[in-house]
């Protein structure tokens, strides 16, 4: 027997559901399954990401009536800065980003929206000011970050391996995301033979593998065709949704009517 | 367990570019080729080429995993498990490498002490991995790298192995127990060449170990 409802369950009560919605749901969705003939693990793919869809799912109506109800800070700097020798690359840079929430980085080119990033992320250290963070963070480059000869499925194992989750759950796992955003990865394919737009769908599947309650993501649409990319921000509207927050390197001003927070890096080498 | 995925992932990713495979597979089987007709050299020859050879892939496949290692580190993987993954799989694959010259000698030359001649060719192999490893990690373009292991083994080709500089070069040791396979003499070559082989490996990984944990270190900044 599965233990599928189970997880799901646990995972219900984890994003927040009280515990007896919960088991009422885990046992509905099971009964479902029941009548379709096969596992919930078949129908609904795996059970935390099911789970996440479905708080998503019934949380909708609230937030379209009442948008701004945020929820635990996830990112938060204060007076942050970073210099390359005598360079000063960007300096007292405060932005406090929380639960259901869209943060957007802006500015010229070169003024160092991606360094920022990488601060976030951890991968660059800062020489000045201070960064709170949550814990599980999911990073998306703006290009590589992927292994040339390795599949697409090869790449959900690794990442899965590096969260600590088995092979085959990873696999699913990365599968189901990649639905998400219209892509279904053929069998066998390395990473060079897929095109740039495609290997970005990788990239974000790839930051949210391993279920990061922050996401920090450096144009992560470049390459995509328009459907993909009305697919991605209308993902990026689900995470937010869903609880998480979200940061956003961009350069497409006419997206900013859809973030709660703009950050202007200013011009090249300038500061704020 | 995540150091055995990486390990399996970067010899399905090697065994992929199989023209370079190929390339580097039949490196020393020309270095054997040309010195047939003298078993020592052709025998010590077909040591560095496996030396030469493995070296050239590790560092490859390192510097191939640049942009994904800061990834994996932000996704809960260590440090050691993603270096010691593509160390177990290089090294897995220069001792298939060692095996299969080994078997080649074996047939086409007589040799007084057959087994410290596959002695001898493993140790390269397993010595080779951490040292192409380690120029991957201090030298992060291929060319320069490939250009600093052609002179490292040039040097330690052309080297009297009893001289001091040939003594600080990574592939000593396969002179060393070379002697002995193809020549004779006291055990205590052998001995001296694992030993050497040994230090060089230590400090080759955990050079390369060092290298890594500074360039992938992930600030750890407190929760909000």
């Amino acid at each position: 027997m599965s233990d599928w409802p189970a997880r799901f369950e646990e995972e219900l009560v984890r994003l927040g559901l009280q515990p007896a919605r919960a088991r009422r749901l885990s046992a509905e969705t099971a009964e479902q399954a029941g009548e379709h003939g096969t596992d919930p693990d078949r129908l609904f793919g795996p059970a935390h990401l099911y789970a996440r869809h479905l708080v998503t799912e019934l949380r909708a109506p609230a937030l379209v009536s009442e948008r701004h109800v945020s929820g635990p800070v996830m990112l938060r700097l204060a007076g942050v800065g970073k210099r390359y020798r005598r360079r000063t690359v960007f300096s007292g840079v405060d932005l406090t980003v929380r639960g259901g929430e869209v943060a957007a980085i802006v500015g010229a080119n070169g003024c160092g929206k991606s360094t920022l990033l990488r601060v976030c992320a951890g991968l660059i250290r800062p020489d000045a000011g201070t960064v709170h963070r949550t814990r599980r963070v999911g990073f998306v480059p703006q290009d590589g970050g992927t292994a040339s000869w390795l599949t697409a499925d090869e790449h959900f194992t690794l990442f899965g391996a590096a969260a600590g989750m088995v092979p085959r759950k990873a696999r699913s796992t990365g599968t189901h995301l990649a639905a998400r955003l219209a892509w279904r990865p053929a069998p066998g394919q390395p990473v060079q033979q897929l095109s740039g737009g495609t290997r970005q769908k990788l990239n974000l599947v790839l930051g949210e593998l391993h279920g990061p309650d922050l996401l920090l993501l450096d144009e992560p649409y470049q390459g995509f065709d328009q459907g993909s990319y009305l697919d991605f921000w209308q993902q990026v509207r689900a995470w937010r949704e869903a609880g998480r927050a979200v940061v956003v390197v961009t350069h497409l001003l006419h997206e900013l009517q859809n973030v709660d927070h703009v950050l202007d890096l200013g011009a090249a080498g300038g500061n704020r | 367990m995540t150091a055995l995925v990486v390990a399996g992932l970067s010899a399905r990713e090697m065994s992929r570019r199989w023209t370079a495979l190929l390339l580097l597979i039949s490196l020393p089987l020309w270095f054997y080729l040309v010195r047939r007709d003298l078993t020592g050299q052709s025998i010590r020859m077909l040591a560095l080429g496996i030396g030469w050879a493995v070296s050239t892939l590790t560092l490859f496949v390192v510097n191939a995993s640049r942009g994904v290692d800061p990834r994996l580190r932000l996704s809960g993987a260590s440090v050691t498990s993603i270096i010691g993954g593509r160390l177990i799989a290089m090294t897995g694959a220069g001792a298939m490498l060692a095996l299969g010259y080994w078997a080649l000698a074996g047939f086409d030359q007589d040799l007084p002490h057959p087994w410290a001649a596959g002695l001898m060719m493993l140790v390269t192999a397993v010595v080779a991995a951490p040292f192409g490893s380690l120029v991957g990690a201090l030298l992060p373009r291929e060319l320069e790298g490939a250009l600093a292991l052609l002179s490292v083994c040039a040097v330690q080709m052309l080297a009297d192995p009893a001289g001091l500089v040939a003594k600080f070069m990574p592939f000593w040791s396969t002179r060393e127990i070379g002697t002995y396979a193809v020549d004779g003499g006291s055990t205590d070559m052998v001995w001296r060449g694992l030993a050497h082989a040994a230090v060089v490996w230590l400090f080759c990984a955990g050079l390369t170990l060092a290298v890594f944990a500074r360039r992938l270190r992930v600030a750890r900044y407190p929760e909000p």
